[in-house]
């Protein structure tokens, strides 16, 4: 077994050990939402286990003003819930546009 | 004409600090942001004491008393204590496992700005007409209502915390998979400092509970405009059963980085390895998972939940806690102890921590739970682990990687008379309200009986004290960053790798590593210079 993989592995089965003790104890949604929280923690698991890390060196961006962009757009949408429909469309709007730049950022990037 | 030399104007430098994706500027602007939080909800504390530093008094109005403690409660674990934690792994986890990036540092920008903009959104509640959250930093339901509290500011509360949680959790998954993924040759599993492995158990409980406390936001938003969602005796206790499997688990997320940092504290300062590493690694992995299954312990008093399983798995907690106590204080043991400023907040980061611990069993247990919960003790018992523990463990983790970041010593005379200050301001403040609890004072509210004046005056000037001991710790921060004392690669003869590269490090981290034969590479090192014929 790769070594990644076993510290994330060992933890969801501490975590899934310990909703089927919750389980034998009670019935119904709190257990289930126990055992569920091990879900991510075990996919990250058999996704590390499939993909190993790459030996090639990384390409590291300086800086990234889309990602700045996107996330205040998306912050703004998410505003908009409350303060009313225009602001989500700005937000979107803000957002959408920066998730485009940073998919031409990310393609130059790999070119 | 002038030279042709490239000179970045105040604007571009400002974007290039903004949107620059290196780690170590992330993991500043997450600090910068923390510490306006902490500011800010530092500062309602203070007004809450002094509405509470006499009964009758009518300093703040009930409603605005409400909106307090909410925005005190939430802006110092959504916004300070939490991403504080995660900002000091993301500076130093890719330097101790030896990376020259952490993984996908866009996804850590990004968690900052969403983070950042979700607490601007919490704090903004204060300026519209019906103010800020007011239901306390849980929500409970159906209290946080729509009929119970009306109004945009709580709306903005609840998106802000989804908003700032969600930038958390982006954060704790880039320093997971920094430490899955990008350690340097040689630096196994089992050769991960102390430090290093805090951080990965804390980012297993964030990935785990954190993406629970956004459903229970969205679905509390979708309450509060379309109702239908948590109706009735049962719609309560769904929500809350939501809440604290997050509410648990977080308090651990704001204790583990710090004993981790302690931990790297205690060992320099004690000029000794580490001990009982394994045992250390074992009882944070059991640790991590018994806090997943403790969170019905908030509920007892709701009659809803399996008392014996989670006052069971809430006891078992103390043998983890117990092993962690062990190892920092055997590694103390015969050690030659330098009290430095890190090694005074680590100590008292110990002892601290150890009366918000013990106090922990008494609310663990059911049938005590029931006299105490609501009163001021509980109040007492988790800023004992917070302030008095965690806060001190942070400040342990600032006073001894500041060099480091900045290049530049702090002034070990206003170190050691803030640490004072702080250390008496948070027991004056905290313990008196262990006795108010057990007299039957309750928790938010503004007033109470005449004959709770005394304890309650001393904790106000206590929590004055804390104000003071906060400000000479600023103050020594400025000068120390004006009047520079220069700190050299490693001023403390500390252990692990971070201290084997530059200060500040350079954008890669670092130009070359030393062979990585245990989790005290520099120690090893060290060691290895003596040993070797002159």
């Amino acid at each position: 077994m790769r070594s990644d993989s076993a510290p994330l592995l060992a933890w969801g089965c501490l975590q899934l050990l310990l909703g089927a003790g919750l389980a034998a104890f009670s019935e119904g949604a709190p257990a289930l939402l126990f055992l569920a929280s091990a879900a991510p923690v075990l996919i990250l698991a058999a996704w590390t286990r499939a993909r190993p890390p790459s030996e090639e060196p990384r390409l590291l961006p300086g800086l990234s003003v889309p990602v700045v962009v996107l996330a205040v757009g998306a912050a703004t949408a998410a505003v908009g819930l409350t303060a009313g429909l225009w602001l989500s469309l700005v937000g979107g709007e803000i957002a959408l546009f920066g998730a485009v730049w940073l998919g031409r950022e990310l393609r130059e990037e790999h070119r | 004409m002038a030279s042709g030399a490239a000179v970045a104007l105040p604007a571009e430098r400002a974007v290039g600090w903004l949107a620059s994706t290196d780690h170590k500027r992330t993991a500043a602007k997450v600090a910068a942001a923390s510490l306006l939080f902490f500011g800010l909800s530092g500062i309602l504390a203070l007004a809450m004491r002094s509405e509470l530093a006499q009964p009758g008094l009518q300093f703040v109005s009930d409603h605005t008393y409400d909106e307090l403690f909410t925005m005190h409660g939430s802006g110092m674990i959504y916004l300070f204590l939490v991403p504080a934690a995660l900002g000091l792994g993301l500076y130093f986890v890719p330097l101790q496992v030896g990376a020259a990036e952490v993984w996908s540092p866009r996804l850590a920008l990004f968690g900052f700005w969403v983070y950042l903009c979700g607490g601007l959104a919490m704090y903004s509640g204060f300026l519209t007409n019906t103010g800020a959250g007011s239901d306390t930093w849980t929500a409970t339901v159906p209290l946080s209502s729509s009929t119970a509290t009306p109004g945009v500011g709580m709306d903005l509360w609840v998106i802000g915390v989804a908003l700032a949680t969600l930038g958390s959790l982006l954060i704790a998954l880039t320093v997971l998979l920094t430490i899955v993924r990008l350690r340097a040759p040689g630096m196994t599993m089992l050769r991960l400092p102390v430090f290093s492995w805090a951080m990965l158990a804390t980012t297993f409980m964030v990935l785990a509970s954190f993406p629970v406390l956004i459903v229970a936001m969205g679905l509390l938003l979708a309450e509060r405009h379309l109702g239908g969602v948590f109706t009735g005796s049962t719609g309560s206790i769904a929500y809350q059963h939501l809440f604290w499997f997050y509410g648990h688990p977080v308090v651990y997320v704001m204790f583990f980085p710090f004993v981790g940092a302690v931990g790297e504290v205690v060992a320099t300062f004690s000029r000794k390895r580490f001990f009982g590493y394994r045992a250390l690694v074992a009882s944070l992995l059991v640790f991590t998972a018994l806090s997943m299954a403790v969170w019905g312990h908030h509920m007892f008093v709701t009659g809803a939940v399996q008392n014996q399983y989670f006052s069971l798995t809430s006891h078992l907690l103390a043998v983890p806690a117990g092993i962690e106590y062990f190892d920092l204080i055997a590694t103390m043991v015969g050690g030659a102890i330098l009290l430095r400023t890190p090694m005074l907040f680590a100590l008292g980061f110990i002892c601290q921590f150890l009366i918000g611990g013990l106090t922990g069993i008494i609310v663990a247990s059911p049938p005590l739970d029931y006299h105490v919960n609501g009163s001021f003790f509980i109040v007492a018992h988790f800023h004992y682990t917070l302030f008095a523990g965690s806060f001190f463990g942070l400040l342990a983790g600032v006073h001894y990687w500041f060099p480091k970041v900045s290049g530049a010593m702090l002034r070990e005379g206003l170190g050691k008379l803030s640490f004072w200050l702080l250390a008496i301001g948070a027991n004056v403040t905290f313990f008196p309200m262990f006795f108010l609890g057990f007299d039957g004072m309750p928790r938010r509210v503004p007033d109470y009986a005449p004959r709770l004046g005394d304890l309650n005056l001393l904790s106000s000037i206590g929590a004055g004290v804390i104000a003071l001991g906060v400000l000479v710790f600023l103050a020594n921060v400025w000068i120390s960053l004006r009047r520079r004392v220069p700190a050299g690669d490693d001023p403390w003869g500390a252990q692990t790798l971070e201290w084997a590269t530059s200060s500040p490090p350079p954008r890669h981290n670092f130009d070359s590593l030393p062979p990585i034969g245990s989790h005290a590479p520099l120690l090893d090192r060290r060691e290895a210079e003596e040993a070797a014929p002159a």
